[in-house]
């Protein structure tokens, strides 16, 4: 099966002969690329087979099921197919995601189709109830009020880590990769583990980024900045403010490319930016 | 000839009440273009006005043109919006529509709005502007708090409906409930369900005790079994019920009090909410079941394995059903043995986190077409699904007017053959002649597309995700959907030839969404220019990006009228996000920074 698919694959790589070397030419790209794939040296006019959009492998960043998306990286072999499903790929690490379901398609931005209310809420419901997608409780009689306001408790406890959060979800975009995902951040604790997580989820063997090592999001010297939009508007530096805080303000994630600091001033509005706008 | 003479000697009066039989929009706006004489006749006479995109015609020209208004509905953001595609701050804002309103159609009644911005202050601009308001439906709105509520509630004289769907509303205190006044006794429908916070419970049992008419009441969580008994005591005429938090104990008087009441209830038709639902509750449901028509559970994941299937056997005269996947294959085998009559089932993900023990597959579904021929709507979604069970289906079901299929991992083959999907799909189109709303997933080719576009001519709306191979795919659709009216596409390689290869159609949809396609600045440039009837607009959420260019003296902006032009010499570059629709409004002036209008 793994065979099949790989050839599938390949199918699509044969395609664009030109690949890998086109690769290391869109490293340098800015702004509003479709990133990753786009060949400027080609006709861009011709769409077919040049260009390469995203497949299955961009969905399976390596070691997906890490501390990300709550609970589960005991997503395991269950759910149709099992281990034939994980997209081996021409260019992907072995074993690291190889026989789970991965999770990775719930880290994209806006999927699964599910609409936002029904998404927060479910996830407040299953935040509540952690055993529900186990079967059976039929005979569990709920005792009345003392259960009741043990789930009164629980919930508030959950919402004072959601702080004044509607959802646990914050979009995450890294300059050059045109996938948007999201990441939960109630599943995480602490600076290091949103590190951890989002260099697991933007990682690709396949893009030339030796640079990518533990902690790049926060050391001063990594190529990469981690960046976050907070409730003003502002675009800050992620790592000044306790953590707690942090999760209250967060609006969304950026992963900056460039040691640019254009953008990083402190404070810097979306104000400025419409003034500039207009000239 | 003959006809048309005849017509011009009818007096006016005639002519209206001729109108007065078209209750269908379309068809009234199609007598509208006849001539003048008919435009001023009905546009006078109408009712009931319709807008899909409240930026495809400018609130006051609306207003204007239909000064008897009753009712409007209008649909705001893209319908991705749904999936947070859109920015927040997009608009869809209601106030300026309400303000138009308020200046020319004074007898407005009814408004409903789907993805709508509105501010308390709209809504309280809303209740005092118009004297006859009975009706306010929201749904998938936001922007507005309980504060809002409590003026609607205590301004409206003779309100009749108050429905709000699954909208985030801002919860400042459970005061609202209390603002119905005394001698507010014309409640036909109240629907809370969607408000997080707590409710005045005296309150609400005073509301229900005064109103005779409810028929339609559905409570949010917070309303304990207790309280639900009360009511249910109080309205024994109710026909559509959403149950607040079902937990209660099997020796309680509440719970006990619950089972006498829906006994009572005979004319009880559909039932939601189910919030926390313990086995026990589900018993007090089970003698009402049998003349159920809609059953929605698809907010209870406690209802699952055989709880579930107890309660559905019962429902044999089930039209509608909502659930979660967590009833599994097991429990949709039990649906398509007991719900003949099914025609519309929606299975949303449990567990959005993993992939769960008891979840949904092909087999599923295959049972239910086998068990339910009349069903003609569908939103499943599944982990996998195989070519022959979809076509095993279309063959069993030829009726489907909506087909939504969401395979949850995206370009999934089908894992029996690891081919694509497009021979499943394609034989959904085959067969169902009157599919208006389709929504396809998995691992798709541009054949699929080549199917749709030969066999779909009745479908309106579409939606694409991770699918096709080149633009032939998208061009198919366009060439062939002749009643196309929505197409929406994100993560599909189309570029500029499929966006541009038919420019003209898209005079005849309402709107167009690509994001994360392969469209360039250039392509979209090319078809603002060639199309002035449509809104071209690009989406630039991460503008940081943008400011960068500024600073690199990339970009050179040029602002004109609140519309802004990008000229910078890169138009190859990718566009994220582009929304295209057809207006008479002109360019949007409210678009914020990051909506770009070419």
């Amino acid at each position: 099966m793994e065979e099949v698919e790989e050839n599938q694959e390949m199918k699509k790589v044969q395609q664009n002969p030109s690949s890998s070397e086109e690769e290391e030419e869109e490293e340098l790209e800015l702004g509003l690329s479709l990133g990753a794939k786009k060949f400027t040296s080609c006709n861009a006019t011709s769409s077919k087979p040049t260009c390469r959009i995203l497949t299955a492998k961009d969905f399976h960043p390596a070691g997906v099921g890490g501390p990300t998306s709550s609970a589960s990286s005991s997503s395991s072999s269950v759910g149709s197919g099992g281990g034939k499903r994980a997209k081996p790929g021409p260019a992907s690490p072995d074993g690291a995601g190889g026989s789970s379901q991965p999770p990775s398609s719930q880290m994209v931005v806006g999927w699964p189709p599910v609409k936002q209310f029904r998404m927060n809420s479910l996830f407040n419901l299953s935040r509540e109830h952690p055993d529900q997608n186990s079967t059976k409780n039929s005979n569990a009689t709920p005792a009345p009020n003392g259960e009741k306001t043990k789930e009164k408790e629980h919930i508030k406890e959950e919402e004072k880590k959601l702080g004044s959060r509607t959802t646990p979800f914050v979009k995450v975009k890294m300059d050059g990769d045109p996938i948007g995902r999201k990441i939960d951040l109630c599943a995480l604790a602490s600076y290091n583990a949103l590190a951890s997580a989002l260099e697991l989820m933007f990682q690709n063997p396949g893009l030339v980024s030796s640079s990518i090592t533990k902690l790049k999001l926060l050391e001063e010297s990594s190529e990469y900045k981690l960046t976050y939009e907070d409730k003003e508007g502002d675009w800050m530096l992620v790592g000044d403010v306790p953590w707690r805080m942090f999760v209250d303000t967060v609006k969304r994630l950026r992963i900056m490319r460039h040691c640019d600091d254009h953008a990083l001033k402190p404070k810097f509005c979306s104000s400025n930016l419409s003034n500039k706008l207009l000239r | 000839m003959k006809v048309q003479s005849a017509m011009f000697y009818f007096p006016e009066e005639v002519i209206e009440h001729i109108f007065s039989f078209l209750t269908h929009h379309p068809d009234r706006n199609t007598v509208s273009t006849v001539c003048k004489a008919w435009y001023k006749i009905e546009r006078l006479s109408r009712c009931e006005v319709f807008v899909g995109n409240c930026y495809a015609i400018r609130p006051d020209r609306a207003a204007a043109r239909f000064p008897g208004l009753r009712s409007l509905t209008l649909k705001g953001k893209p319908h991705f919006a749904d999936f947070d595609l859109v920015p927040p701050d997009w608009g869809g804002l209601a106030g300026p529509w309400i303000e138009a309103m308020a200046r020319s159609c004074p007898n407005l009644e009814e408004l409903r709005m789907k993805r709508m911005v509105v501010s308390d202050e709209s809504l309280e601009l809303l209740v005092h502007a118009f004297p006859n308001f009975k009706a306010l439906v929201l749904v998938s709105c936001e922007g507005f708090s309980t504060d809002g509520l409590a003026a609607v509630a205590r301004s409206c004289k003779s309100l009749r409906e108050l429905d709000l769907q699954e909208n985030e509303i801002e919860d400042r205190g459970p005061r609202w409930l209390n603002s119905f006044p005394d001698m507010c006794t014309s409640l036909v429908s109240l629907n809370f369900a969607c408000l997080k916070g707590e409710v005045n419970l005296k309150s609400l049992e005073r509301l229900v005790c005064r109103s005779p008419n409810l028929k339609c009441l559905r409570l949010n969580r917070a309303v304990p079994v207790e309280t639900l008994a009360k009511i249910m005591n109080q309205c024994p005429n109710l026909e559509d019920l959403g149950t607040g938090s079902l937990l209660a104990d099997q020796f309680s008087e509440a719970y006990v009090s619950l089972i006498s009441a829906l006994q009572k209830c005979k004319k009880l038709r559909s039932l939601s909410g189910f919030w926390d639902a313990s086995p026990l509750c589900l018993l007090a449901v089970y003698p009402i079941c049998a003349n159920l028509t809609g059953l929605n559970l698809s907010y209870a994941p406690t209802v699952q394995g055989q709880d579930f299937i107890n309660l559905i056997q019962h429902c044999v005269k089930l039209l509608r059903l909502w659930v979660l996947d967590s009833v599994g294959d097991k429990g949709l085998a039990v649906v398509a043995s007991a719900c003949k009559e099914l025609q519309e089932l929606r299975v949303f993900p449990s567990d959005l986190f993993a992939a769960g023990p008891a979840t949904v597959t092909e087999e599923g579904l295959v049972a239910i077409s086998t068990g339910c021929p009349k069903l003609n709507s569908l939103l499943y979604f599944c982990h996998s699904m195989t070519n022959s069970a979809l076509i095993t289906v279309s063959k069993n079901c030829p009726n489907f007017t909506r087909f939504r299929l969401c395979i949850l991992e995206p370009r999934k083959p089908d894992p029996a053959t690891n081919e694509p999907l497009d021979e499943g799909f394609g034989a959904v189109v085959k067969t169902c002649k009157n599919l208006r709303r389709f929504s396809i997933s998995g691992l798709l080719t541009d054949q699929v597309f080549y199917y749709i576009g030969k066999y779909a001519k009745a479908l309106e709306m579409l939606s694409i995700a991770f699918a096709g191979d080149t633009d032939q795919g998208m061009t198919y659709v366009l060439n062939g959907c002749k009643n196309l009216r929505k197409l929406e596409i994100r993560d599909c390689p189309f570029g500029d030839g499929a966006l541009l290869a038919d420019v003209t159609k898209y005079e005849t949809m309402r709107s167009l969404w690509m994001s994360s396609c392969d469209i360039s600045l250039r392509g979209c440039k090319a078809l603002a220019t060639k199309m002035p009837s449509l809104n071209v607009e690009i989406i630039n959420e991460w503008e940081a990006e943008m400011e960068e260019n500024l600073n690199n003296g990339v970009a050179e902006v040029i602002s004109n009228n609140n519309n802004k032009h990008i000229n910078n010499g890169n138009d190859e570059r990718k566009v994220e996000k582009l929304y295209v629709y057809r207006t008479v409004g002109g360019p949007r002036t409210d678009a914020p920074d990051f909506v770009w209008t070419l």
